[in-house]
């Protein structure tokens, strides 16, 4: 079925690109009726998660932009994303988590585009020409704007490393 | 070359995408610029982060919500099909005229005028009828009193009587 295959993989772009718990819920519920109306236009020839991928991209872009998404703050960086990782030892992992934190707040700086671009190519894995078609965008562009993406979030935790100290 | 040059190949240095002959331009350039070799590290400690974020399991509530929206949308497409009857058209668009002239009126800030002008409308109408009434009558009595002088004149005027005598 629709939901179980798919709901924890929306719900996660959503979070991870709105940045709130609550506000993914809600994203995620439109994006399933948006996807329930869409399925009759569904071109069967089509890879199906890149299609869906491409409609939740779609709407949560549009979101950003009617609704002002980046003046909503983004959750604190708490028990959702604070999963252990055993292979680090306990100081190793509480500056990997500074670190995820940093980079997690960092997301508010990317304009909606090229934060979508990162979170599918660095959080999500996908390759540069999924991104490509999930995005209808030129290889030469995706890679440029995860690049630049990249950049910004460097610089963020730089900026917020010297900050700090 | 310059920092900012090398800044953009960065990205595709970590991932391996450049061609030998440009490796080997950042790999001399990382050797004597203190402040590229830095950015190479955030970039690493970005994108060690970004593939470290846990994929976040969606809650009971939600996955009840996404379950529920094929429901929700097929008592809505009924509720649509409804509306969209063509034999209902007609009407609709009557009550769209009736609507539209009634909030003109409900909405009008100069909502006494139209009153007022109204009134004057239905007073000026009103006494146009009455003024045909009264000619109306007039005409009767005259028509009456023409009567009369016509029965007189056939009485005296008679053709048959005439030849008697």
């Amino acid at each position: 079925m629709l939901v179980n295959s798919y709901s924890k993989k929306i719900f996660n772009l959503a979070y991870q690109f709105a940045g709130n718990y609550e506000a993914a819920e809600d994203l995620t519920q439109e994006i399933f009726l948006k996807l329930y109306n869409s399925l009759p236009k569904f071109d069967f020839t089509r890879n199906f998660t890149a299609w869906l991928l491409t409609l939740s991209k779609n709407y949560l872009i549009d979101q950003y932009r009617k609704t002002k998404l980046e003046k909503t703050s983004r959750d604190e960086f708490d028990e959702h994303l604070l999963a252990a990782d055993p292979k680090f030892d306990p100081e190793t992992e509480l500056l990997a988590n500074e670190s995820k934190r940093l980079v997690w707040e960092g997301f508010n700086h990317l304009s909606p585009d090229i934060r979508m671009a990162v979170i599918l190519r660095d959080i999500q894995g996908k390759k540069y020409e999924e991104i490509a078609e999930i995005m209808t965008l030129p290889l030469g562009t995706v890679k440029s704007r995860v690049n630049r993406g990249r950049l910004q979030l460097a610089r963020v935790l730089k900026d917020k490393k010297v900050g700090s100290r | 070359m310059k920092c900012e040059h090398i800044e953009e190949l960065l990205s595709p240095y970590l991932e391996n995408e450049l061609s030998q002959e440009q490796k080997q331009t950042v790999a001399a350039h990382l050797k004597a610029c203190s402040s590229c070799r830095e950015l190479l590290s955030l970039l690493q400690e970005v994108s060690a982060s970004l593939t470290a974020f846990p994929e976040v399991e969606i809650s009971g509530e939600l996955q009840n919500r996404l379950q529920a929206v094929p429901d929700k949308k097929k008592r809505f497409r009924l509720n649509l099909d409804f509306l969209i009857r063509p034999s209902l058209q007609p009407i609709l668009a009557a009550a769209t005229v009736l609507l539209t002239v009634v909030s003109f009126y409900a909405f009008n800030p100069n909502r006494g005028d139209i009153n007022k002008a109204v009134e004057r409308q239905f007073h000026t109408g009103y006494q146009k009828i009455e003024k045909l009434y009264v000619r109306a009558e007039s005409f009767t009595n005259s028509l009456s009193g023409q009567k009369e002088i016509l029965i007189d004149t056939i009485k005296t005027k008679n053709p048959l009587k005439r030849e008697k005598e």
